[in-house]
């Protein structure tokens, strides 16, 4: 038996419907005996940890094969029921249990840890606590005073955007060994901020020996400290996550610089555009979407400093350098508090989703009114 | 011995004996052994009388000066310190046990040790050893996390005292068979680590192999006659030491010639470290030698860090960040930069610091001052808080409590054995080897990771006959010897979480020394306000039982 099929519909091949309805069956049966297996390897171990029944595992070890077993038997189960539509999904849902058993199960298992009062050292374990956590980090001044701290840092991604901006557009232009400049511009991102918190915060900034501190003496600052006066080191921590991450961003923003249409530059100039009108009326405007981009990424970034706080300051000078997650690192591994140190770090990641999505909204609406967003981009 | 200072000192030794032994040395050696004139304690004496001698036998391995030891070498010292376990075990007895040992690879060393070590052991006993290797930055959380989840996979860990609150005293040790404690000669060790460390309620858990305390090292060309100080002698009282640090702002340092700086106080956060070095202040106003608690009250775990004694150590930094008498960036300077960064490089006068400092400074390619080092315990205080009375006393000799930081090494056995003896024999069997007398003195002297830590080790001759310069081990070793053996030493308490005590204490201490705080009271109630809620976290009457246990009371 053969089938009329038309010249564009995809290949398909025609199976008997006897055939097609048993492995439909077998398709249910084998998507229904993981789903059951993994249910049930779950409870009975859920039971056992929570002491209701005596016998268990030893370790969560057999849920996690439970675990593969079902999704193996999801992946295998919908090709037998759904044909060629089933086989087209495999390709996603290896990735999307992936994704759903190291991103979104520790997620919300986190929700859970993190209303819970969790000291390492403590002979009581974990335990229930309700909302301590949340009015603990209400009254915790390292707490807010880190969140103030990221609003500086975040607030000076904007003058890391100017820079990027500048970069990225003479890095455009025709200069000489502009690719030797690329490449060389891109080094510092390819180095650890742990390396650099030893590199320069460490080793050049050093206040007696360090290049910095000598030049800073032969121009005249006869003490220099570069992480002792609260303003100061701020400012020094941005300078060093500054130098690696800007060319983030010139990247980002070369390539949109490169995407632009060069008829429209072309056509301002024999218009008479100014190179400033040009910039200003041309380039910004039609950056505006990838610049949107580029300043969220870095945010993102930005808002996970920690490393080269943890080497260089630690923090100091009383808090004046710390970072939200600096800050969640030192309660959670120098001080064992895993239920606030998760509460920390969940009430962090809500905060971010929320900013991020405001500033993506914010983002969107600016580009439209320079008109640099056709309308459809808007959803 | 440390990685570190034994490649310095093998460096500053090399260059030594070129200079001083060479060949004129060794001619006057030679003449003088062929006249027979060798004196009883002569070098040349004592190595042809220690061949019979085991531990002048393991010490030639590989010899002094002759290249870091590998791992044939930790299996020949093995296998020559085997006496005690065939003292103890027939041949193949352990056959069929498996035993699994948890322990740090720092800098290619600890368990890399103990598995030449063992190796011998295992084929002697015919037990099998499985190896947990940990970097130090991952010991605590990893050890943390197998307590809480329940899920102690390791019959054998290597240690630090401060720890023992959170094994000995959540019930997973198991406890030490009298037949080890003699195996091991516990006699033997330095006073401060007799019990109660190893010790809780009574039993003893632990075989130590590492000791761990801090000493003053100070300038000897900022003191004497016509000294920038003024003073005759180094100071010996905490008074005397800001004292000078006030004195010699505004003048120059007698060896570089740059700014003169008087006591490195590191005022930077260090992982929890960081506390140690305001207790080597505190140490002198709180510990009452009539009271073994200095840093909790053992009878409701209340903090005593913001008591009298404590708030003087913190306002006495305070004063001195006030007197602005530290380097510049003082404020960013963790005990890493005061010790290498600064004191080494001939920046300040005076610091404490644990044993590894004091060393480098004769044989640290970086330090500019091995020359003009001096070494004590810390300074003590005219004055000394007495927490029972609240009342600060003056006894008729200043106050002295060295700050035993830290406690070294040990080696515990997990009560994951308890239930078999054959394998808890084993357990054991592993564990005294590689605590025994005299394999460490081996490692006491050869790159281990671990310092001396037995009366038996500052045996000067021993060392000199393995290959050692007697000026210098000397000094590195008496240093030490006269802290551990002080009969006013500040233990530090073993009980669980105490780092983190430590980690809440260096963030407000922080905020304090950088005026956040109005002044040294409100910044050490913070602390012990933030001490409070731990100690309620982790369960304050379970608290209270082990501090006093930690204490032997």
């Amino acid at each position: 038996m053969t089938s009329s099929t038309p010249a564009n519909a995809p290949l398909a091949f025609d199976r008997p419907v006897a055939n097609a309805t048993s492995q439909k069956m077998a398709g249910k049966l084998m998507i229904a005996a993981g789903s059951i297996i993994f249910v049930a390897t779950l409870a009975f171990q859920i039971l056992y940890a929570s002491g209701v029944i005596e016998s268990g595992f030893d370790t969560w070890l057999p849920v996690l094969y439970a675990y593969a077993l079902w999704a193996a038997s999801i992946i295998f189960g919908q090709v037998l029921v759904r044909g060629e539509r089933g086989s087209r999904a495999t390709f996603v849902l290896p990735a999307v249990f992936f994704t759903v058993a190291l991103v979104v199960f520790p997620t919300i298992f986190g929700f859970y840890i993190a209303f819970t009062s969790w000291n390492l050292s403590s002979d009581a374990g974990r335990v229930f606590n309700g909302w301590d956590n949340l009015r603990a980090l209400w009254n915790d001044p390292f707490f807010w005073n880190a969140l103030g701290n990221m609003l500086y840092y975040g607030l000076m991604v904007l003058v890391e955007y100017a820079v990027a901006f500048g970069l990225a557009m003479i890095l455009n232009s025709e200069i000489r060994a502009r690719r030797f400049f690329r490449i060389v511009f891109l080094l510092p991102f390819m180095l650890s901020p742990v390396a650099v918190s030893w590199m320069v915060g460490k080793s050049i900034m050093e206040n007696r020996f360090g290049p910095m501190a000598r030049l800073a003496r032969l121009l005249g600052w006869e003490r220099p400290a570069f992480f002792s006066d609260p303003w100061i080191a701020r400012l020094s921590i941005e300078v060093m996550d500054a130098w690696v991450f800007i060319p983030l961003m010139i990247i980002l923003l070369l390539a949109g610089l490169q995407a632009l249409p060069k008829e429209v530059l072309e056509a301002s100039k024999v218009d008479g555009a100014t190179p400033w009108q040009a910039f200003w009326r041309i380039i910004f405007p039609l950056m505006l979407p990838v610049s949107i981009t580029t300043i969220i990424i870095r945010i993102i970034f930005k808002l996970k400093l920690a490393d080269i706080v943890i080497n260089v300051t630690a923090g100091g000078p009383g808090g004046a350098t710390d970072t939200v997650s600096s800050f969640i690192y030192r309660e959670y591994r120098d001080r064992s508090n895993v239920g606030y140190g998760t509460a920390l770090a969940e009430f962090y990641l809500i905060a971010i989703i929320i900013f991020i999505t405001v500033l993506l909204i914010a983002g969107r609406r600016l580009a439209r009114r320079y008109g640099a967003l056709p309308a459809v981009a808007e959803s | 011995m440390k990685l570190e200072l034994y490649n310095r000192l093998m460096q500053m030794q090399a260059s030594r004996r070129a200079l001083l032994k060479g060949a004129a040395g060794a001619g006057a050696v030679a003449a003088f052994g062929s006249a027979g004139a060798l004196g009883p304690l002569s070098p040349l004496t004592g190595k042809a009388l220690a061949q019979d001698n085991l531990r002048a036998e393991i010490l030639k391995i590989p010899g002094v000066g002759k290249g870091s030891p590998t791992d044939a070498d930790w299996q020949k010292v093995g296998e020559l310190c085997l006496g005690g376990t065939k003292e103890t075990v027939k041949e193949g007895e352990f056959a069929g046990v498996e035993l699994t040992f948890m322990g740090l690879n720092n800098q290619n060393l600890h368990n890399l040790l103990f598995r030449g070590f063992l190796k011998p052991w295992e084929t002697y006993t015919g037990a099998k050893i499985n190896w947990i290797d940990l970097a130090q930055a991952d010991y605590n959380p990893r050890l943390q996390q197998s307590i809480a989840t329940g899920t102690v996979d390791f019959d054998i860990i290597e240690m630090g005292a401060p720890f023992e609150g959170d094994t000995a005293g959540k019930g997973l040790l198991d406890e030490m068979p009298d037949w080890v404690k003699t195996l091991i000669d516990m006699d033997d060790y330095v006073n401060y680590l007799k019990p109660p460390v190893g010790t809780w309620d009574g039993k003893t858990y632990r075989i130590t192999i590492d000791g761990d305390c801090h000493t003053f090292a100070y300038r000897t060309d900022y003191f004497g006659e016509g000294s920038i100080s003024g003073m005759t002698d180094a100071p010996t009282t905490w008074d005397e030491v800001d004292e000078v640090t006030k004195k010699v702002k505004g003048q120059s340092d007698p060896l570089t010639g740059l700014d003169a700086y008087g006591f490195l106080d590191p005022l930077k956060g260090w992982g929890g470290f960081g506390f140690y070095f305001l207790e080597d202040r505190a140490t002198a106003y709180a510990k009452h030698p009539d009271d073994p608690a200095w840093l909790f009250d053992p009878d409701t775990m209340k903090p005593r860090v913001n008591n009298p004694a404590f708030v003087r150590a913190i306002q006495d930094v305070m004063d001195l960040i006030a007197a602005d008498v530290y380097p510049p960036d003082q404020i960013n300077a963790d005990p890493g930069t005061t010790a290498f960064q600064q004191f080494l490089a001939g920046t300040g006068s005076m610091i404490c610091w644990w044993g590894d400092v004091g060393s480098n400074a004769r044989t640290s390619d970086s330090s500019v001052i091995g020359d003009v080092v001096g070494f004590s315990i810390n300074p003590g205080s005219k004055q000394v808080y007495n927490a029972k009375t609240s009342e600060w006393e003056t006894p008729a000799t200043p106050n002295f409590a060295p700050n035993m930081a830290y406690l070294g090494w040990g080696i515990y056995v997990t009560n994951r054995v308890s239930g078999d003896e054959k394998k808890r024999k084993a357990a054991w069997s592993a564990a005294a080897h590689l605590g025994g007398k005299d394999l460490s003195l081996w490692c006491a002297a050869y790159p281990s990771g671990f310092q001396p830590y037995r009366n038996s080790h500052f045996n000067i001759e021993e060392w000199v006959e393995a290959g050692y310069d007697s000026d210098f081990i000397s000094d590195y070793l008496g240093s030490e010897s006269e802290s551990y053996n002080h009969p006013n030493a500040a233990i530090e308490p073993r009980i669980p979480g105490i780092f983190q005590y430590y980690s809440i204490a260096e963030d407000e201490l922080a905020k304090g020394f950088a005026g956040q705080y109005k002044s040294a009271q409100e910044t050490a109630d913070a602390i012990a306000a933030a001490w409070e809620k731990i100690t309620d976290e982790i369960g304050r009457e379970n608290q209270i039982k082990l501090y006093k246990a930690s204490l032997g009371m």
